[in-house]
Formats: structure tokens, sequence, C-alpha cells
């Protein structure tokens, strides 16, 4: 444990790869009804193919060497108020272009940093003509997730992971930086830009702004125009997708915020049901996305072989549930004054009405809209999602600049002035 | 249509437990957060500790089957067999039989079926035949306590019962249904034929948790008919608020009538469960394959799903580590695997059939036993829109598993019901 930067590389032992070949090897399923498709949960034969496929076929070795490869990884350690020291293992990657935005991108459940992978070289790429912005990008892991230490003590919520992520950055002589997020993410950059934003965080991100439901009382006008305004077809598909999410889709949620110890003993002793719980999250969340059983696998096996193990990553949903966070009207109590970017994308959890995100975020300055696309943005869609990205830290967008000195481009001489300033 | 009785005795095949060890000595346990006590580990969920000294302890050595008698002596740790032996001798006599339910084809139930030892009481009264509907995480082993005392009352003056109880279909004995949208609807039929299987064309029945909402279903198809009075410990779920629209006399009584502080503690209870207890039943009712996989495959996942319930939704009962390795027990290896179980929750709730309006609730007498520590528990006021209310008590202790917990008091119950009710 070490409060300098460590150089990282994936290893897992010999030791887990043996248990989980041996559990894989007395696997028992289930039965399932005749018919069921996906209705009832992950389907009976998708899940026997991709056991059979972990079980023979699947290389994590050579998976955990792409990875390896693909992602500089670090761990230090970042004091968090109340909870000590965490160790924080995190991506860092500087583009060749100096004067590049670094950029904090902050993944969710059941994702990990593994969600960086297809944008970290878009967005640390240098344009050969000045045709777009550049990125130094840092990836954390989410204490409890993927090789980050998890937290020890009760009430690690909101607030104390947008407490790494910001020093994170600091550490890493990043004074001024934007973010990027979905899911936690979402939260966790919304929480940044509250506490540190203006100061530090410049401007952010997100993939996940839903917003909430005018109601007479607190937002009169939207109300009124929700009544008789006619809804376009985006914003039914938008409605059906919301509706399906809070209807069929919230169990894991329920259960997670509420005893998520329990779970943890299935998580934590069933490769094959930490399977199933969270591939039915990759295809309900994302738009027709071709996963192939290996990328699942790889996904999956960050869970199984994660530093604090298959449980701890489901208590941040206890703790966002007990803290101030989630009572009634905290989003729209206090809201970030930042600059705002939003991309939409139609199969993201909850879909409504644009003009309502401003009821709980501020300052949007930019949205990018989608015709295709789910939860996992940047896995999904990563080269929509950094065009956003790209526009709205662009020359022409509306945040250029944002971070003093740090434009995204090769500074020319007017850029070197305007840095001045 | 049901074709001849079989008689059934629980034996489960030596190669399921041997299957069971070899999975326990892989178990691996999560983490757990440093928390300072019981209390507040519970608040998480399962505390570690305890799953943990469980699992140690469902940890045996492989039955000792060279001998022949496939009974081992002398173990340390959860003796399955012997407690396989004890149960089919508590609730004997078993049986199983095929039973035909409209769309379903034919599926096989299990079930206990015990006369009464005498044919008349000591005042010249015939016993009552009586279905005993379980629920979820429940069993036919929720019979076990109830079933002498029902059966073979110590006085002779008490009213005696036949007793039916039932593995519900997809649990413990039963064959699970197949087929998409088996609903409370199929339930009823497949107890009320039973009934009729065995001789019983008038009968009452006793049901806590799904065995509320079966029985309620079964009042509501079957009353007057063959079912004659109902009897429930979990009226909670069909409990409605009067408001003043729909029952204004009702509505005008609720308001001039202050809760009792059992009523108001039932009020707590009940916000607990809607807001701190209820993460399993929306799974349960949305995706349940998901979670099936895991309850399938690890036993360790399954004990802390279920002993999490077994603490949390009883009243300081005094669990002994056997006794819940045995209810444990009966879902791992209980005849459709532990995932069949959870669709109820999926088929009910897709059928809209958990609430029903005040005006089609039931018209048979009805009998309430009030625990404290029961999950939905609410004013006597709402509770009289979930049927005609003729019988009901309150009681000092007991939680949700009201036969397992306080047999007595649930037996001494249903005599004064059913004496006046049937």
């Amino acid at each position: 444990m070490s409060s300098t930067e460590v150089p990282f590389k994936i290893s897992v032992s010999d030791d887990q790869l043996d248990l989980l070949r041996k559990k894989l090897d007395l696997v028992t399923f289930p039965d399932e009804l005749e018919n069921a498709g996906w209705r009832y949960g992950a389907p009976l034969s998708d899940i026997k193919r991709l056991v059979a496929r972990w079980k023979d076929g699947y290389e994590w070795r050579a998976e955990e060497a792409k990875l390896n490869e693909e992602l500089p990884q670090f761990t230090r350690d970042i004091e968090v108020k109340g909870h000590g020291t965490l160790n924080i293992h995190y991506v860092h990657k500087k583009s060749e272009v100096e004067n590049a935005i670094p950029l904090l991108f902050v993944h969710g459940w059941p994702g990990s940093f593994i969600e960086v992978r297809k944008i970290l070289p878009l967005l640390v790429q240098a344009s050969p003509n000045g045709k777009f912005p550049s990125f130094h990008v840092v990836a954390f892991s989410l204490p409890g997730y993927g090789f980050s230490e998890a937290p020890r003590k009760p009430g690690f919520a909101i607030e104390q992971h947008a407490e790494v992520g910001h020093k994170l950055m600091l550490a890493l002589g990043y004074n001024e930086y934007v973010t990027q997020g979905g899911d936690w993410g979402s939260a966790i950059t919304r929480k940044i830009a509250l506490k540190y934003g203006g100061k530090y965080s410049k401007a952010w991100h997100t993939n996940m702004a839903s917003g909430v439901r005018p109601t007479f009382t607190s937002h009169p006008i939207s109300y009124l125009q929700y009544l008789v305004r006619p809804f376009t077809a985006e914003d039914k598909a938008g409605y059906e997708r919301t509706m399906w999410f809070q209807q069929e889709g919230r169990g894991y949620f329920m259960e997670q915020s509420t005893q998520p110890q329990t779970l943890g003993y299935s998580l934590a002793d069933s490769p094959v049901g930490l399977l199933a719980w969270i591939y039915e999250k990759l295809v309900n969340w994302t738009d027709g996305y071709p996963w192939t059983d290996d990328e699942v696998l790889t996904w999956i096996s960050i869970y199984q072989f994660s530093r604090a193990g298959p449980a701890a990553n489901t208590r941040i949903y206890f703790e966002y549930m007990h803290s101030k966070d989630a009572a009634p009207g905290a989003l729209a109590a206090g809201m970030p004054t930042i600059p705002m970017g939003v991309s939409r994308f139609p199969k993201e959890l909850a879909v409504l009405p644009k003009s309502w995100m401003s009821h709980t975020y501020n300052n949007i300055v930019f949205v990018g809209e989608h015709a295709s696309g789910g939860h996992f943005a940047a896995h999904e869609k990563p080269e929509l999602l950094v065009g956003d990205l790209r526009k709205m830290f662009g020359k022409k967008g509306p945040v250029y600049g944002v971070v003093t000195g740090k434009t995204g481009y090769v500074r020319s001489k007017r850029g070197a002035e305007r840095a001045k300033l | 249509m049901s074709s001849s009785e079989q008689s059934f005795k629980i034996s489960i095949p030596d190669s399921a437990l041997e299957s069971l060890q070899k999975k326990l000595a892989l178990a691996t346990f999560p983490d757990e957060l440093e928390l300072d006590s019981d209390e507040e580990r519970r608040k998480y969920g399962a505390p570690l500790a305890h799953v943990q000294r469980l699992v140690e302890r469902w940890k045996t050595r492989t039955p000792d089957i060279a001998n022949g008698s496939g009974m081992a002596t002398d173990k340390e740790g959860f003796d399955w067999r012997r407690a396989e032996a004890k149960l089919n001798e508590d609730l004997s006599p078993m049986f199983t039989r095929d039973i035909e339910v409209e769309g379903f084809g034919t599926l096989n139930l299990h079930y206990v079926h015990r006369k009464s030892v005498k044919e008349v009481d000591g005042k010249g009264r015939k016993p009552v035949p009586l279905l005993f509907v379980h629920g979820w995480p429940g069993s036919v082993i929720e019979v076990r306590k109830i079933l002498p005392l029902l059966t073979n009352p110590e006085n002779e003056d008490d009213l005696p019962f036949h007793v039916v109880a039932p593995s519900l279909p997809g649990f413990g004995f039963s064959e699970a249904p197949k087929k998409k949208g088996f609903n409370l609807t199929q339930y009823a039929e497949i107890f009320n034929k039973l009934m009729l299987a065995l001789g019983y064309n008038e009968y009452v029945t006793q049901g806590g948790d799904w065995g509320f909402y079966i029985t309620r279903r079964m009042a509501q198809l079957y009353g007057h008919t063959h079912i004659k009075a109902w009897h429930t410990n979990y009226p909670g779920p069909g409990a409605l608020e009067p408001t003043f629209t729909t029952q204004p006399l009702h509505y005008l009584q609720h308001l001039f009538t202050p809760y009792t502080a059992t009523e108001k503690a039932a009020l707590e209870r009940s916000k607990w469960f809607s807001t701190q207890g209820m993460g399993y039943n929306i799974e349960q009712s949305t995706q349940p394959q998901t979670l099936g996989y895991s309850l399938a495959d690890s036993p360790v996942g399954l004990l802390a799903w279920i002993y999490e319930k077994l603490v949390n939704w009883t009243d300081g009962y005094k669990w002994d580590d056997d006794e819940v390795l045995e209810w444990m027990s009966i879902y791992w290896l209980s005849r459709a695997g532990p995932a069949a179980s959870l669709r109820i929750y999926y088929e009910v709730t897709q059928a809209n059939q958990r609430q029903i309006p005040a005006r089609e609730k039931p018209t048979i007498p009805m009998g309430w036993s009030r625990f404290p520590q029961e999950l939905r528990s609410f004013p006597r006021t709402w509770t009289e829109n979930v049927g005609n209310l003729v019988f009901d008590s309150e009681h000092p202790s007991g939680g949700h598993f009201a036969a397992h917990e306080e047999p007595e008091k649930l037996v001494g119950d249903l005599r004064r019901m059913f004496e006046k009710h049937w």
C-alpha cells in the first residue's frame, strides 16, 4: 500500500482459477418453464452455453494479458474522511497532446474499469489537423469493484465515492478536470460537480440524466405542458422503456439496497449465479448489443476475481438508499452549477422527455441525441459517446477551454495567449 | 380427475447428499463490513458468522451406507438421514397422487393426510377436515407441530380435525408446473380437487404467506359449495384502508376509532417490511429465473437467502441450527429444485391477483389470528375488507411462521373459530 503510485498488472492467482474450475465442474442448473424466453430472467440455454464456454474454451490468461496491454493501470492509497485509507486501482493514460483535457471516467454497476477500454484510444487520440480535442484519461475502479479495496465501514455513499475520484485527480496533478459518468458514475460525477465544481471540476458529462416528472407544485409550467403537449414517438418509446424498467427491472435494486449481504453469499459462492445476475443486465440494458460469449465472460470475470470479492460491489446501493441523497427532493434541492453535457440513448433505463432534465439538472450546455444505444454507452457506442465529448469540449463547442490551459489541442500561438487569460 | 394415491416417504438419494457435500467443501464466503453488533449486521442481511457456522454444521461425513441401514451413527454435524426419518415419522402418513389441472396437464402432488384419532369427540362432534396451505420459504414442515394437536387433542372435548397439508406445486416433494401462467386459480383448483379426491366434499382452510392468497382464492371459487370457513394468520396483503368514497360508514368508523397500541406497532412493522424487507419479493416477482441460478447452484446462497427470513420474520424464535438446516434441506433437496418455488411470485404478480377489490372478497366466515411480528399487519377496520371477519384474536408473541412458532395458540384459535363456523 502506498500513497505514491504503484504500477499494476492484473494477475489473478492460479488458486482462484482453480477454485472457479472446481465450482464450474460441480455446477447445478435450475429447471425452466417451457417457452420462457427472457420473461422470467436470463434463459437457461444462454447460461448453459456460457458456462460450457467458461469451463472449456475461454482463456482468462489471454484476456488478462490483453487488458494489461491496453490499459495502463496503477494503484495508490487515497484517504477518505471517516473511512481511513483505501487502495484504489485505476487506469491512467495520457494523450501525446500535452494540453489534453484531463478527464475522469466513472463507471457503475454491473460495470467496471473495463468500460473505458473502447473509448480510451479515441479519447487520447491526437487529431491530425486539430479537428477534435484530446483527453488525458483517468478511470478508477470504484471501491469494492475491480481491483480497488472495498470500504470497511458503513456509510460509504456517493459523497465518499466523489471524494475518491476528486482526490485521485489531484494526486495525479490534475487540479482542474472534467468528468464523464453513467450509472453510479452519473450520481458520483454529479456529486463531484456539486462539491468540487467551479474550482476543480470544470464541466461534467453523463449518459444517464433522466430528470423527474413535473408535478403542479414542483414545476407548474412543465406540468401544464406535460398535460397538453402531445408526446413524440421518441417520448412514447422512452416512456415504455422507463415503465418496463420500473415494473420488471428493479428487483436487483431492491435487494441490493436492502439486503446486500444476503445476496452476497450467492454471488460469492456461485460463479453461475454471479454470471446470471449480471448477464441478465448486459442483455436487458443494452440495445441489441451483439455480446460475444468471451466478452461476457471477461466482464463477469472482473467481478469473480475482484479484489474484494463479488459481494462488496452491491453495498453502494444500500449506502445510497440510506443516505440523505436518496431522500425525496434531494436531487432538486442541490443542483450543480458548472456546465453539463448529456448524451441520450434510446435504451437507457429511464428515458423521459428532454425538457424534464432541467428539473434536476442545471446549466445543460450540450445534448447529444442518438437513435441507438443503451445503458452501457461507452461500451456499446464508443464513437458516438466520444463524438459527443469532442463536440462538447471542442473548438466550436460550448465549453471549449473550460480547463485552464488545456484546450485539448496542440497549442498554437493564439492558444498560448488564451491560456494566459 | 385424479388417479389413486401412492404412499410416500421422503428418501433422498445418496448422490444428492454427496453432491451437496462436494459443494459445501468449496464454500466461498463474501466479506462483511466492520460492524459492532448482530443488529447492525442484520441491517445489511444475514450476518457472516451465523451463515458460516450453519455451513460448517451442514458439512458432515458421507452417510454410512456400508452397513446397509443408510443411517449414520455418531455423526458430528447435521444428520440429514436422521432428520429425514423423523420427518417421515412426524408427518406421517404422506402420499402422492396425480391431479389434473386445466391447461397444465397432470401434476403429481405430495401431501400429508392424517385423520383424527377419534371419530367423534367427547361432545359427539365429528372431526373437521382442514386443509393447511404453506407459503414461501415454508413447506409442509410447518404443519409438523400442529398436526398432533389437531388430530389427537389431549382433552377429549377439544374439537378434532382431519388434516391435509400439501406441498405447493414446485415446492417440497410436489411436481412443478412446466408451463407459464400457473397462478392462484391453479393452486386453488389443485387443492380443491385434492380435498374432493380424499372424500372431503366440505372442509375448512388455514393459510399464511402464500397460503393466505391461495385460500382466499379458494374461498372465492369454492366458498359455500365446498369451503365452509377459512382462517388465516396473514390477511395483511389483502387489507384495505377504508376511504370515504368506497366505504363511507366504514370510513367514519375508522376515523373515530383510534388505533390501539398493537395496531400502531403493527403499522411500524409493516413499514419496515415494505421499505427494507421486499427486495426478495420484487426480484422473485420479476426475474425469478435469474435468481434461480444462484439458489440452484449454491447451498450457501440458498441458506443465506432463506435463513435471513427465518430470523427477520419470527419473533425472537430460538432456531436450533439443525432446525434451520432441516428447513433449508427441504428446499435444497426438493423435487423440482429451489428455483421452481420462486415462480409463484412472478405468476401471481403478472396475473394481477395480489390485490382484490373489497367487493370481491369471499363471503364465507373468516378467522384471523394476529401475531405481533407478522410482516404486514393492519388495523382491524382495514382487515375487515379482506373477508367476512367473524373471529379474530391477538397474541403477545409470534411472527410470520405462526404454526411453527406458536402451535398451541394457533390451534386454540382454530378450535374457537371452527367450533362455531363449520
